[in-house]
């Protein structure tokens, strides 16, 4: 039989555990990440001998699910050029790396390495708290900032987050995605005629493929990025996209909401009207569209070059980059960005990983399972489709570089975007509504 | 609610509960309370203290990372007066037609069919129809994808009877999207519906349907005479645990419109994943979750009050 005291003293127990519960209430937040132990700038690749220094590290890494073939065969190479570093990788898929890789980085044990996401939603947070290590030194040293160009300012910002597209550069990926023409060539043919390169002779394709009983343009929208993604060859073929990239990375002043990008929607929406879009858009998911579009149906489907995967045959589609009319900008930018943590107690190991990944040695890993590098390859090897990727990716990084994505612009512009064009396609809202709409998502997101 | 029994009070309850004044810490027995220890530091850790967590960031502006400041209701303030979470709330409340009112509706004629006949292999039905309950909503909402879509089934069955004009991409129509979306929580609350029922109206005992037989009661006087009042309970349950699907939802929603088109099928859950995850506005998160917490309680509420047990003490079915 208990006694008294026993009772009293669970009851205090039940108390205290209830009043250590409300008492976690303090304030939610810490302050910003200072990098406890920084490491002089490199100016050469990290050597084995300087990583050796560290003595047994094991080095942990956060990727994307899809960079799975291309790690099956980096780390193995890593592990042997530095043979006191084990690699620990970890896998997620895209929602769940962006969703937790800002926690996961602010956390205790954080990873040494993860992949990012441009834009603010997850680069520009982890810069604004201070996760990750500027990699201006990392950049020159594996000869990247050539290899990137231009588009490198993607992968910049400001060292208090604050500006995109300006400051050291935070992330390096090794290669290029973006948002293409598939065209079937057989029906093309059919049709008299060959692979559009102007807005006029794509608009006039589709006519004729309308014309002739075919579905000029397949379209899954159900997950409303890809009428977003295949608005973008509209757009960039009618404002320059020098614009459409400051707009995109908030330079102050600019605007969305001028005539061309009117246009460019009435045209999409006319696209629809016209009956050039397949029916049900809207519930069907972008695979199913793109694994029809494979099969043989439609003409044209215009999507990001990873759909090369289930668009594989060369010789029956071809792929090009967008119009040349505004010199082949279309929606588009590198993969997912490499970063090294700011808490990183291998730094070293670390910038010796995210440089190897970017290195010219590993496009030749990447382009053996298909993805575009952006450091030159050697050859394209025989298959007509990954050669026409390559050639369009050099296409629009020569010519007018890619136009990033609209969803980027702020950190509520996709569902504000891609809801809003469902809208305008349906007739539903007018091309001006929706363009103001947009322009002041941008305002008040860089007012705020 | 069947689901919890209140803590047994031991042989000593009496001794409590005697008239004798006693000093306040006596007056009960704490042994009994002692054995709930685990369980309520368990509740405590792992419930009470996150939804106080997350009133308290409810009321900060965060990051989720770098430092809060506190703003005291402005969050509160801000949800209230966005029209998106109003529309998207708005949305929910259809959805409870669907996830709750629609399956009990259907359950309920179902039961009262089955009550006068014999079915053979009840059990097998049961399970079958309890499937959908149990299964991966990610599964359901593909195969619902599959089923909707321009090529599905849907559309191939209303060809193949001559109603071409009503085919359409079901969940991709601004007009359908919503309702297409509620038919799907209906096909798969259907069954935990049917099956709470079915167990409630075993427990009926069969001289209530032989009484009202013999009074002369068809099968439609019998069902709301018998049936339907024996089942209260089972209904209430039934109702609390659909509603509450129902405004939480946010997996099919996401897994088959992603609340598209445009705006059309957007669900409060939806904005909380995004303030959290993508926008990092946690304390905003917070305050909707809070809001959306809130209103589950008031329309739970509301439902248990108005399908209280309004003759506690008369007998179960309360025929006589």
């Amino acid at each position: 039989m208990p006694t008294r005291r026993m009772r009293l003293t669970g009851a205090a127990a039940a108390v205290t555990a209830l009043a250590l519960g409300l008492a976690a209430c303090s304030a939610p937040g810490g302050s910003r990440t200072e990098p406890s132990a920084p490491v002089e700038k490199i100016t050469a690749p990290v050597t084995p001998e300087q990583v050796a220094e560290l003595g047994e590290v094991t080095l942990s890494v956060w990727a994307d699910q899809g960079e799975q073939d291309f790690m099956d065969q980096l780390v193995p190479a890593y592990e042997a050029e530095f043979p006191n570093v084990t690699v620990d990788i970890q896998f997620k898929s895209f929602n769940d790396l962006t969703a937790t890789v800002l926690n996961a980085m602010n956390s205790a044990d954080a990873p040494d390495v993860a992949q990012g996401n441009q834009g603010w939603a997850t680069d520009g947070a982890l810069v604004k708290a201070g996760l990750i290590r500027p990699l201006d030194d990392v950049a020159d040293a594996y000869d990247y900032r050539d290899a990137a160009g231009d588009a490198i300012t993607q992968l910049q910002w400001s060292e208090d987050g604050s500006a995109f597209g300006e400051g050291a550069v935070y992330g390096m990926s090794p290669d290029n995605q973006m948002v293409g023409l598939f065209s079937n060539r057989e029906k093309l043919a059919a049709l008299g005629l060959g692979t559009p390169t102007t807005l006029d002779e794509l608009e006039a394709a589709f006519a004729a493929a309308k014309a002739a009983g075919q579905t000029p343009l397949v379209l899954g929208n159900a997950d409303k990025a890809s009428a977003m993604q295949t608005f973008s060859i509209l757009q960039g073929a009618l404002t320059p996209a020098a614009d459409t990239r400051e707009w995109i990375t908030g330079a102050k002043g600019a605007d969305f909401a001028v005539d061309s990008n009117g246009e460019a929607l009435d045209r999409f929406a006319e696209w629809v009207a016209k009956g050039y879009v397949s029916a049900g858009y809207d519930g069907t998911s972008p695979d199913d569209a793109a694994a029809a579009f494979a099969s043989g149906e439609g003409v044209f489907f215009i999507g990001g070059n990873w759909y090369a995967g289930a668009i594989s045959d060369g010789a029956a589609f071809d792929f090009t980059p967008g119009l040349s009319d505004g010199d082949y900008a279309s929606s588009g930018s590198f993969g997912m960005p490499w970063h090294v943590s700011s808490k990183s107690d291998a730094t070293l190991a670390a910038i010796a990983f995210v440089g190897m990944v970017n290195s010219p040695e590993s496009a030749e890993l990447l382009a053996g399972i298909h993805r575009v590098p952006i450091q030159p390859v050697e050859a394209a090897g025989d298959d007509a489709m990954f050669a026409a990727l390559l050639d369009a990716s050099a296409t629009q990084l020569d010519g007018a570089g890619p136009l990033y994505w609209y969803g980027w612009a702020t950190d509520t512009m996709f569902d504000t975007f891609t809801g809003g064009l469902q809208e305008v396609l349906a007739g539903r809202e007018s091309a001006d509504a929706l363009l103001e709409r947009v322009q002041s998502d941008w305002v008040d997101f860089h007012t705020d | 609610m069947t689901t919890l029994s209140p803590p047994r009070p031991g042989p000593a309850r009496a001794a409590g509960s005697a008239p004798r004044r006693r000093p306040f810490l006596r007056r009960y027995d704490w042994d009994a309370y002692l054995y709930l220890v685990p369980a309520f530091a368990f509740y405590l850790v792992f419930l009470v203290r996150p939804v106080v967590e997350s009133i308290w960031i409810a009321l900060f502006d965060w990051d989720g990372i770098t430092a809060s400041e506190w703003v005291g209701f402005d969050n509160f303030a801000e949800v209230l007066a966005d029209p998106q979470i109003w529309q998207a709330t708005l949305h929910s409340l259809v959805f409870v037609v669907f996830y709750a009112l629609l399956p009990t509706a259907l359950a309920l004629v179902f039961v009262g069919a089955i009550a006068r006949i014999r079915v053979r292999g009840l059990a097998a039905f049961r399970a079958l129809l309890f499937v959908p309950y149990i299964l991966s909503t990610v599964v359901v909402a593909i195969s619902w994808r599959w089923i909707f879509a321009e090529t599905g089934p849907l559309n191939t069955a209303l060809r193949a009877i001559g109603l071409d004009g009503l085919t359409r991409t079901w969940l991709g129509d601004f007009t359908t999207a919503l309702p297409s979306v509620g038919i799907i929580g209906t096909w798969v609350m259907f069954g935990l519906a049917f099956v709470l029922f079915v167990s409630g109206l075993q427990n009926i005992p069969a001289e209530q349907f032989e009484a009202a037989r013999l009074d002369g009661a068809g099968p439609v006087r019998e069902f709301f005479a018998v049936t339907l009042p024996a089942l209260r309970g089972e209904i209430q349950v039934a109702l609390v645990l659909m509603i509450t699907a129902a405004l939480r939802n946010f997996d099919i929603v996401w897994n088959t419109t992603s609340g598209g088109p445009g705006t059309s099928t957007t669900v409060p859950s939806y904005f909380i994943y995004r303030e959290a995850f993508v926008t990092h506005q946690v304390g905003r998160a917070s305050a909707i979750a809070v809001v959306l917490t809130l209103l589950i309680f008031a329309i739970v509420g509301a439902v248990m009050w108005l399908t209280r047990d309004r003759d506690a003490a008369a007998p179960r079915g309360g025929t006589r």
